[in-house]
């Protein structure tokens, strides 16, 4: 095995996989990188040298755009909104999303190709074109203003794309394993937190990391539905440097680098924590 | 078909998704498709006159355009991006040095607000000073700079370019599938003397089929809804070139002409839902049925 | 394994019950706090002068004021929308859905005029026929009437002279700006040749705004103070839109004026690149903090004149209007009305004013000894010296018309339109 591996890494197949796979990697690199400095070092600027020069450096780095960014948005307040609705949202989301999905996918029942399919035209659905019935129904449970109004709304908006996303997963799941666990003795439920659930966190990671980062940056809708600082959510704040007519860009940036660094580290912690760690011993075992 | 056994708890473990969906999609979209016959201005009753809107809009040049648009937004989202993003989950997955550091780097744009990030392209595009330019004057091609989102020929490209390179979002989906493939598939294959490529393509690929074709499905319809990087770059414009019909609802909205701007999201979402049952009835027949969908 | 996953399950059913019960709890408690304070009556109002807007400091202290002279009886709470086009989106959704705010700020244009339907707003008609209406500039309260109805109270207007750098200017060799077109394409070859760019303009943004404004100049030079009267495809506009077409070639402008947005052409004008450029005084700030030098160097005037046409027009249009909900309780009418005389009062408006450099439809009176910013001693001069005055394009057609004008201009601008096609093409989006 070690003899093959070595004959195979000086082989012109080889060399050129492996050139290639680092111009692919490294190209792909620039491209997203280069945002995330340019958000930063533009969020130092004036915006006398952002308008002017996007791309020079700034000849004095504004820490004061950061400290007003604090100071004029309260994003304190914000900020803990933003978790509470992000963090339920997910969580109540993926709950509901993954019963539905493992209903569809590990069973058989009539119409269920035919509910996918409804279920997945939802995505289509261009939901700024409802502000209005959302507006309606909202305010129609009473939740207009309301953390809750929020969180059910983003987790309603995402049930198309987390059941689809979900069941992509769950029907790559061996039908054996669940065989085996009804011959032990298993319930459906059972079935469903003990066998599906585990084996199919990689895809609730999935889902959950993009539902989580949906609530994170929605903004229409986070407008429409709240009208007080008690329910209201960071990208509110990030949106106080756009007035009518002249927009505080560099101060703006200086938001959106704040609210920006929680989600990442939501998604590395997501990503490194439970796909790598928890989920390769549990498929492999 | 028997009746399965279990139905009640299928019931029950459906229930809670199918209200919400009840009360988020079907209800809104009732909604949506019965204004979409009328004149309404969200103040006075609406007043209802057939397929006018509808008829009017498939005159209209612009929608045609618009709905063009979006069909070639859902194609390169669906065949350039998502294939774009599978080699990269396939390079990931052997994880190279620094592969973590890669994953969350290729992730980071959907994370950064679009707003940032048009703003940053808007300033790369820019006829001024955009580095686009200077970068082509710096390699002696002077004659290729030009106003790239001023211009009819080139900012819809432009404006799809910028998008398509962003492959974090799928990248992520397939390579949590791509995951699950176990090492010891590669580990014979390996003995068995074939290369990285063979590899790839005869293991991973078959393997990964039901999540491509998740992947895409999503691509396409995001193609077909596309419409916040867009509005923020160019807002349609110039001259309508990078119109889409996410677009032209909004502004209809915007103008409180509610009738029209539901018959477009009437439109958009049969038209979308007809492309991409078309697509996945294509894929399905070269594809084991069970994935669901046909 | 199975444990923390059923743990996680757990945890997220508890989370949301709390916040679910939590919720609940604030509308109950809220509930039974009306009772109590029966006669205190709260107005919200939703409002985009919050944030970076330069007229929120004093807004907000104005209704503090207020509230704090009607305790007990009155309270007006401001909820802060920035983001200009999402506060409209939502007051359109909220409106078409049946809720109309309290209090709330109505643009002026087709579009939102269209809110003068029904019985969705209160009528100020009767109340503005007395006194309070003597403090409004003459014009400004038949301007919001519609069919006897005075459902928006008229406030901050804007006005949009020309900005003219005269450092490039001089640089130019150009002694003064010029006073007809033909001088004023000389004046471009001469800014052109000193290696500046003579005017600002754009396509972009959901009105072209820049653009609009110069067509909008031309066009009440051309047609004279009823211009807008006159159907869009008379003569007049296609002229108008010849001499717009004009500002676009030959290096007239930036090369990124086809699809720039306000950034765009106000940034050329702020770096001292272009020298010509239109805005209103919400733009003074910006120019005097973040270009010093520019803003030294501004004059503020009128637009040139077509030779044969009409002599001193200047662009001026109702901004903001202050509009309320319709009620039936009397009470609540009463506070609205308070807050509205309160708000329009000639020495509070002159404090939003001389705060924060923005005009109003309320005449207040200005001592010598006041400190008058320069530019926007200026720009009240244009308005005084100024013949007559015309509204913006925008003012008289619905807002996708409008955004059909920066296409149509953009297909012009690139050679793909004459300006009759143009013309036509905007003509063709008004039903």
């Amino acid at each position: 095995m070690h003899k093959t591996r070595s004959l195979n890494r000086t082989s012109p197949v080889d060399i050129m996989a492996r050139t290639g796979k680092w111009i692919y990697l490294i190209f792909f690199l620039i491209l997203t990188i280069l945002p995330l400095i340019w958000l930063i070092i533009s969020s130092f600027k004036t915006n006398y040298e952002f308008e002017t020069q996007p791309f020079a450096l700034p000849v004095v780095w504004q820490i004061q755009n950061y400290i007003k960014a604090f100071q004029m948005a309260n994003l304190g307040r914000l900020f803990l909104n933003s978790v509470i609705v992000a963090i339920c949202t997910t969580a109540f989301n993926t709950l509901v999303a993954s019963m539905a999905a493992f209903a569809i996918s590990r069973e058989n029942f009539r119409f269920k190709n035919g509910l996918l399919t409804i279920i997945l035209s939802g995505v289509l659905i261009p939901i700024i074109a409802l502000m209005v019935p959302y507006f309606k129904i909202v305010s129609g449970l009473g939740l207009y203003d309301t953390l809750p109004g929020l969180i059910i709304t983003y987790s309603a908006i995402n049930i198309p794309i987390s059941v689809f996303l979900i069941h992509g997963f769950m029907s790559t799941i061996p039908k054996e394993l669940e065989e085996a666990a009804i011959i032990d003795g298993c319930s459906f439920t059972q079935r469903y937190t003990r066998i599906v659930l585990p084996l199919s966190i990689p895809g609730l990671v999935t889902s959950g990391t993009f539902v989580f980062i949906y609530c994170w940056n929605e903004f229409t809708y986070a407008m429409l539905l709240t009208s007080s600082e008690a329910s209201r959510t960071l990208q509110l704040g990030i949106r106080f440097f756009r007035s009518q007519f002249v927009t505080d860009y560099t101060s703006m940036l200086a938001a959106i680098v704040i609210t920006m660094v929680p989600t990442i580290f939501v998604y590395i912690f997501m990503h490194n924590r439970i796909i790598s760690g928890m989920t390769s011993g549990a498929v492999k075992g | 078909m028997r009746v399965n056994k279990n139905w009640k708890q299928i019931i029950l473990f459906l229930l809670p998704a199918l209200i919400l969906f009840g009360v988020y999609f079907i209800y809104p979209l009732g909604f949506v498709i019965v204004t979409s016959f009328s004149k309404w201005n969200g103040i006075s009753a609406p007043v209802f006159h057939g397929f006018k809107n509808y008829i009017e809009l498939f005159q209209d040049e612009t929608f045609r355009l618009s709905m063009r648009n979006n069909i070639v937004w859902a194609l390169v989202l669906g065949f350039v991006q998502i294939p774009l993003a599978a080699v990269m989950a396939m390079i990931l997955a052997r994880k190279p040095k620094g592969w973590k550091f890669f994953r969350t780097a290729y992730f980071l744009p959907n994370v950064i607000s679009q707003v940032a990030l048009a703003m940053m392209w808007l300033a790369i595009y820019n006829a001024e000073f955009g580095i686009l330019n200077n970068l082509l004057e710096m390699m002696g091609f002077e004659g290729l700079t030009r106003n790239w989102l001023g211009n009819m020929d080139t900012a819809f490209p432009a404006v799809l370019v910028q998008q398509v390179f962003y492959i974090g979002y799928f990248m992520v989906v397939i390579l949590a599938s791509r995951m699950g493939i176990p090492d010891s598939y590669y580990e014979a294959a390996e003995i068995d003397g074939a290369n990285v490529f063979q590899q790839e393509f005869y293991i991973t690929l078959p393997m990964l089929k039901p999540i491509l074709i998740t992947t895409m499905t999503l691509a396409l319809a995001y193609g077909m809804r596309h419409f916040e990087s867009t509005y923020l770059m160019t807002n349609g414009g110039p001259a309508h070139s990078t119109s889409v019909m996410g677009i032209l609802l909004y502004r209809n909205l915007g103008a409180l002409n509610y009738g029209e701007s539901n018959a477009i999201g009437a439109i958009l979402i049969v038209f979308g839902g007809a492309t991409i049952a078309l697509i996945r009835w294509l894929f399905s027949r070269n594809l084991d049925a069970d994935d669901g969908i046909q | 394994m199975k444990k923390k996953v059923i743990l996680m399950l757990i945890t997220t059913i508890l989370a949301l019950s709390v916040v679910m019960i939590t919720g609940c709890k604030k509308e109950d408690e809220s509930k039974a706090d009306q009772p109590a304070k029966q006669e205190l009556i709260t107005l919200k109002w939703p409002t985009i002068w919050v944030g970076e807007d330069s007229k929120a400091p004093m807004i907000a202290a104005l209704v503090d004021e207020f509230n704090a002279m009607n305790e007990g009886r009155y309270k007006v709470e401001i909820e802060a929308n920035p983001d200009y086009d999402a506060y409209r989106n939502k007051l359109n959704s909220q409106i078409a859905a049946g809720v109309v705010p309290d209090l709330f700020v109505l643009n002026p244009d087709p579009t939102s005029l269209s809110f003068y339907e029904g019985d969705l707003l209160m009528d100020f008609a009767e109340e503005l026929s007395g006194s309070w209406g003597d403090n409004f500039v003459s014009g400004a309260i038949s301007g919001a009437t519609i069919d006897g109805a005075l459902k928006s109270i008229p406030y901050e207007v804007g006005y949009t002279p020309v900005w003219y750098n005269m450092d490039i200017f001089k640089a130019a060799g150009i002694p003064d700006i010029p006073k007809t077109y033909d001088e004023f394409f000389d004046a471009c070859e001469k800014i052109k040749a000193a290696g500046f760019i003579p005017t600002s303009q754009m396509t972009g943004g959901t009105n072209a705004w820049t653009s609009m404004l110069w067509f909008s100049h031309i066009a009440a030079s051309i047609g004279g103070p009823d211009v807008w009267e006159k159907d869009i495809t008379d003569p007049v506009f296609v002229q108008a839109a010849e001499i717009l077409r004009m500002m676009y070639i030959d290096g007239n402008t930036s090369k990124d004026a086809v699809g720039g947005d306000a950034g765009v052409s106000g940034g050329h004008f702020l770096a001292g690149r272009s020298a010509m450029f239109i805005n209103g005084p919400w733009y003074i700030g910006r120019v005097k903090n973040d270009a010093p030098d520019v803003f030294k160097a501004t004059k503020i005037g009128p637009a040139p004149a077509v030779e044969g046409g009409f002599e001193g027009a200047q662009i001026g249009f109702p901004q903001s209007n202050l509009a309320a909900g319709a009620t039936d309780d009397p009470a609540k009418k009463e506070a609205v009305i308070a807050f509205m005389k309160w708000m329009t009062l000639p020495e509070n408006v002159k404090k939003i004013s001389m705060d924060a450099g923005s005009m109003f439809a309320v005449k207040f009176g200005v001592d010598d000894g006041e400190d008058v910013d320069l530019v926007q001693g200026q720009f009240m001069n244009a308005v005084n010296d100024s013949a007559f005055v015309n509204t913006h394009f925008q003012a008289n057609f619905a807002t996708d018309v409008v955004a059909e004008f920066g296409q149509a201009l953009a297909r012009m601008a690139l050679g793909k339109a004459t300006a009759e096609e143009f013309i036509q093409q905007i003509a063709d989006k008004i039903d």
